[in-house]
């Protein structure tokens, strides 16, 4: 255990992204991160089973990424700063993505927040 | 001989760089955080900086997981803003410059920092979502940027004191560059947010607080922090505050604060600070 980390694990709903984690996912996370490059969107939107296929994702994530299960994805060890650039692709900002997160609906999120008129 | 004028802290929320975009700098929602700004960019203005050395983190954009660098500097004439996945932004490329980025990498090297040098690399948000809200880009900016990336995705993260050292290590690579030019050193992140998994939207505004008077008055304790410190008290997106610690390692000693904007409206308290030397 890093040091540094001591007692992370006590914090619900957090999930760090250490190099355990980023070796068991690198496929996934690469192909998450493929979403800055213009041609990869493309082949995406084109073909998302083939552009899955192709970048190497097991079942589980393919179901993950098909249903945009975006906390089932953080806990199977994705990185939120890939994960927003798919969201992009996907149309969502990445308040709706807290709201998904959370299990809330964006509206009853947004209640939560200081200004919920700021997005 | 080259010297440091000042520091500033900013926040590099990413949805900045959207609302500027979309021009929401009047929309009520948006104006305290625009606002804000606007004494430190006079300042900039009326100081003039030839460079601004930035510490912040590249994410997963210029650099991915495959290799990614712990302290990474960035040299060139220019560097393009980064498409994140929403396409390019209307913004100019970065300015760079050349010979101080490459003195400052000599001299971080031959300090025992030993820093991985990157070229012909776009910059993303972490850099370039405060930027024009401190400098103008019409019709370019006024001076250059030095971008140090920090690592704070990926653990091991360097620790909140080897951040403080490099910044301090910065400090010497600039009193060591011939050329009498000035230097702002700008520390970006936080302040306190968390943005993945069920703790999303955490915050913490007396953290925050606490956080921003230790800086100024006592760093040391905010070194001694572990990350899992940051990341209980602000949130875990929240350990990228080590890298305002770079920036104030950069300033050792007594500073000033000049200006002090907060502004916690969703999830990230987006903040904005200004420091001269006391």
């Amino acid at each position: 255990m890093n040091p540094q980390l001591e007692g992370v694990e006590d914090l619900e709903g957090t999930y760090v992204f250490d190099l355990r984690t980023s070796h068991r996912t690198m496929k996934l996370n690469r192909f998450l991160w493929n979403m800055i490059s213009a041609g990869m969107r493309e082949s995406y939107r084109a073909d998302p089973e083939a552009a899955m296929s192709d970048a190497g994702l097991n079942e589980t994530e393919k179901a993950l990424i098909r249903a945009e299960d975006w906390i089932g994805l953080i806990r199977h060890g994705a990185s939120f700063f890939v994960l927003e650039k798919f969201a992009r692709v996907a149309g969502r900002t990445n308040l709706e993505v807290y709201a998904m997160m959370r299990g809330e609906s964006f509206e009853d999120f947004m209640k939560t927040r200081r200004v919920p008129e700021c997005r | 001989m080259a010297r440091i004028i000042g520091g500033i802290g900013t926040s590099h929320v990413p949805t900045i760089g959207v609302a500027y975009d979309k021009g929401k700098q009047e929309d009520p929602a948006w104006a305290p955080l625009f606002r804000g700004y606007k004494p430190v960019a006079e300042w900039l203005a009326k100081k003039k900086p030839d460079a601004l050395v930035f510490f912040y983190n590249d994410h997963a954009t210029t650099f991915f997981f495959d290799v990614y660098p712990t302290f990474a500097l960035g040299i060139g004439e220019r560097f393009e803003v980064a498409d994140e996945g929403a396409g390019k932004r209307p913004l100019p490329p970065i300015k760079g410059n050349v010979d101080l980025s490459i003195h400052i990498a000599e001299s971080l090297v031959n300090d025992e920092f030993d820093m991985t040098m990157f070229q012909d690399r776009p910059l993303d948000h972490g850099c370039a979502s405060p930027l024009p809200l401190l400098w103008p880009h019409e019709p370019d900016w006024p001076g250059a940027v030095v971008p140090i990336a920090i690592n704070v995705l990926q653990f091991p993260l360097p620790t909140a004191r080897r951040c403080y050292r490099l910044g301090q290590a910065v400090k010497r690579a600039v009193e060591s560059y011939p050329e009498d030019l000035k230097i702002v050193v700008v520390g970006t992140g936080g302040l306190s947010h968390q943005v993945h998994g069920e703790r999303s939207g955490f915050n913490n505004e007396e953290w925050d607080m606490e956080f921003l008077d230790l800086l100024v008055k006592d760093p040391a304790k905010l070194t001694e922090l572990r990350h899992v410190d940051y990341i209980r008290r602000g949130g875990a997106e929240s350990a990228e505050q080590i890298m305002w610690l770079a920036m104030r390692g950069a300033l050792e000693g007594e500073i000033r604060e000049l200006h002090r904007n907060y502004y916690l409206a969703t999830t990230t308290a987006m903040t904005v600070t200004l420091y001269e030397p006391a």
